[in-house]
């Protein structure tokens, strides 16, 4: 959990859980930063969140997950959530087709209030319900190429892929940040001495990096 | 597979699904649900790795969320007192508040007695008030189909309300029932209101006190008078409470405000929960109902004034700080509050003691709804103005009504007795015993039925006496006198309440 001690991570990134009522945010969650898992996990009202430190690399990057209501009514208050999100796991439960009928919806929430260039990964959980399955494996991996999502099929119950889903969408964020730091470390280069931070805004290599917005 | 975790109770379970009927069992088909139910009964300790469940004297399983350690009890003979007092208070209520409501306010401060809780909710609440307006409008709602866009969110929830709560811990148990009655019922009395999630808290809460018609109608107060858009479309009202409860900080505490200003963190991010559950789902039990006591005598200011104790506690010095260099480390230290902050006597005196009043809130709410008005148009959802407790709820009543009065319950009109019973009297029997058994008054339990029923098998009942049992239908069974053990009772000159 963070004390704000510098040596801990290099990097913060900041990572929405969002989709239906039900679907499973709560347990990926705690199944990520915790290995725990509970069928009775409380209604999650209000906001939810929880870190690990993983290593990219040589970097100690600091993954802080965000769990909020996924209920239709809690969308009015949540710009306070999306604020500073980097990454988002959009998930949906395969079991159940009406909550992958409104990803849409749901990308849709996310773009009005989220940056553009936030990663975004469609999850399908609950994957140990195999004989319960609604949406079929390949029909949400396409929705997920056509809209530059990645895709992974996750089981909260049975840990299987939400190690690695976690960790792909903090790769690629990883991977994006970087690149904004050369293109902005040849900018500064360029403009010789401007006071302006870039996107990345970290002061220095010294302190933690936090990509908030 | 899944480790315990002190927080939120024991999150062990299921391995193999030992839990009942778990959503992915019951996709299983209807057999495996069962079996599940079944089994379950028995192995919910062992699958939890207690010997045996040992409950607390608030229905929590010892070792979960609410269940707490050494706490301060209340002599007896000062319980007793209490008691006492109370139910001079309840028969003669509209006079009590009409003129005496400083000394209501005082002893809702003082805490109600658990065994007179729930019916004191009741009367403060004016849930009582409305049952008697509204006789047999909740049987209707729950004898009505719901819409399925509801049940099924609702469904969703049942199992994840207190769920380490005795009344709550089974799939399919009377605790969820209950729970998905009310719910319901509430998705049908306002359509244009549907379900909110933070309801389920309120109403479980709410059930541990009082059997479900009851439960239904404080809820509605709560939804409407209390806290009215809290659980509306849009949750303006939330949104707007945040800001209202972070400007008041200002005065309260300037190392705190400055603080969450500073660090740029939005009320919402904290205060959601706290309010919308009104503390159920954040503070020790014995704290949730001291609370819950005082909100339902003095309305929503106490809700504000707890927010602002925990916020001045975690934040308010320079000491507390230090822990909270960023906008993750000051949230995190809101939602690990210390164990000391939260106690029963010490956060009570601070609530009572902190001068914030209604008319500052309602001078607030005018200034942020301006600023909102400004900033975001038109409230899309206008809620009623909310009332301010119970004199303010009684007050707006349009008279004239009946004085509330105790009164025989079983009333049997000529067409009643065929009807369809909601609930059993030996159900209610159980729930009862289960209910006060959760609050350590077990003896008491059998008392009032008892009273009731003789009442319904036709002896003589002078209405001061016997008053409303509440959780014993109308249309109950009178032949049902197999658990009848006392003839006290009936001859006493107590009211409803009468323990023997």
């Amino acid at each position: 959990m963070g004390n704000g001690k510098d040596e801990d991570y290099n990097f913060v990134f900041k990572v929405v859980l969002i989709g239906e009522s039900g679907v499973g945010k709560t347990n990926l969650l705690s199944r990520f930063t915790r290995n725990e898992f509970s069928h009775d996990s409380r209604t999650t009202i209000g906001v939810e969140f929880s870190t690990r430190t993983v290593m990219l690399g040589t970097a100690a990057v600091k993954a802080q997950i965000w769990d909020t209501a996924g209920l239709e009514r809690y969308r009015a208050i949540t710009s306070a959530y999306y604020r500073g999100a980097v990454g988002a796991l959009l998930v949906f439960d395969l079991t159940k087709h009406q909550t992958y009928a409104v990803v849409e919806r749901w990308l849709k929430e996310l773009y009005d209030h989220a940056e553009a260039t936030i990663v975004v990964m469609l999850v399908g959980n609950k994957s140990d319900l195999s004989q319960a399955r609604e949406v079929p494996t390949e029909e949400a991996c396409m929705f997920a190429e056509n809209n530059g999502l990645l895709f992974l099929e996750t089981s909260a119950l049975d840990s299987t892929n939400v190690e690695l889903a976690f960790q792909t969408v903090l790769k690629e964020i990883f991977a994006k940040v970087s690149k904004q730091r050369q293109n902005s470390t040849l900018a500064n280069a360029i403009t010789l001495g401007s006071a302006e931070a870039g996107q990345d805004s970290g002061p220095g290599e010294k302190r933690a990096c936090c990509i908030n917005l | 597979m899944a480790k315990s975790s002190k927080e939120n109770g024991p999150r062990a379970p299921a391995a193999g699904g030992s839990l009942s009927g778990t959503r992915e069992s019951l996709a299983q088909g209807p057999d495996a649900a069962t079996t599940d139910e079944l089994s379950s009964l028995g192995s919910d300790s062992e699958a939890n790795g207690f010997a045996e469940r040992r409950i607390d004297k608030f229905g929590f399983i010892v070792g979960s969320q609410g269940a707490e350690g050494a706490l301060e009890e209340v002599p007896l003979e000062v319980l007793r007192q209490r008691e006492s007092k109370w139910l001079d208070m309840l028969n003669n209520w509209d006079k009590w508040m009409a003129k005496k409501h400083k000394k209501i306010r005082l002893r809702c401060q003082k805490g109600i007695p658990p065994s007179l809780r729930g019916r004191a909710w009741q009367y403060l609440s004016g849930g009582k008030v409305k049952l008697q307006q509204n006789p047999g409008k909740f049987d209707e709602l729950d004898m009505s189909p719901g819409d399925p866009k509801w049940l099924d969110v609702i469904e969703r929830d049942l199992h994840r309300q207190f769920p380490f709560h005795e009344m709550f811990v089974s799939r399919g148990g009377h605790g969820q029932q209950d729970l998905f009655r009310v719910l319901k019922a509430y998705t049908l009395y306002r359509p244009e209101e549907g379900y909110c999630q933070a309801q389920a808290p309120i109403a479980a809460v709410l059930l541990m006190h009082m059997p479900a018609e009851q439960a239904f109608w404080c809820l509605v107060q709560v939804c409407e008078k209390y806290l009215p858009g809290y659980y509306s479309e849009k949750l303006e009202a939330i949104q707007l409470d945040g800001e209202i409860l972070f400007s008041l900080l200002q005065k309260v505490s300037p190392v705190a405000h400055k603080h969450l200003s500073r660090q740029k963190i939005d009320p919402l991010l904290y205060m959601t929960e706290w309010f919308m559950c009104a503390f159920a789902r954040t503070l020790p039990w014995s704290s949730v109902l001291r609370v819950w006591d005082m909100f339902f005598c003095e309305g929503v200011k106490i809700i504000f004034r707890v927010g602002l104790v925990l916020l001045k506690h975690a934040l308010g010095s320079p000491e507390k700080l230090k822990a909270c260099q960023g906008q993750y480390e000051t949230i995190e230290q809101l939602r690990s509050l210390s164990p000391k902050i939260m106690q029963e006597a010490f956060l009570v005196q601070e609530v009572i003691e902190l001068p914030v009043t209604e008319r500052q809130i309602e001078r607030e709410h005018l200034i942020q709804l301006r600023r909102w008005q400004e900033t975001r148009g038109e409230l899309e959802c206008r809620s009623p103005p909310r009332m301010h407790g119970a004199k303010a709820i009684l007050d707006a009543e349009p008279g004239p009504r009946p004085t509330l009065q105790p009164s025989p319950s079983i009333r049997l009109p000529p067409d009643a007795a065929l009807l369809s019973s909601k609930a059993k009297p030996p159900k209610q029997v159980q729930k009862e015993q289960r209910r006060t058994k959760a609050s350590g008054q077990l003896d008491k339990s059998l008392g009032p039925n008892q009273a009731t029923v003789m009442t319904a098998s036709g002896d003589a009942c002078p209405p001061q006496d016997l008053s409303p049992k509440d959780s014993v239908p109308q249309d109950s069974a009178p032949k049902d006198l197999t658990y009848h053990h006392s003839q006290e009772s009936l001859t006493s000159q107590e009211s409803e309440d009468t323990y023997l």
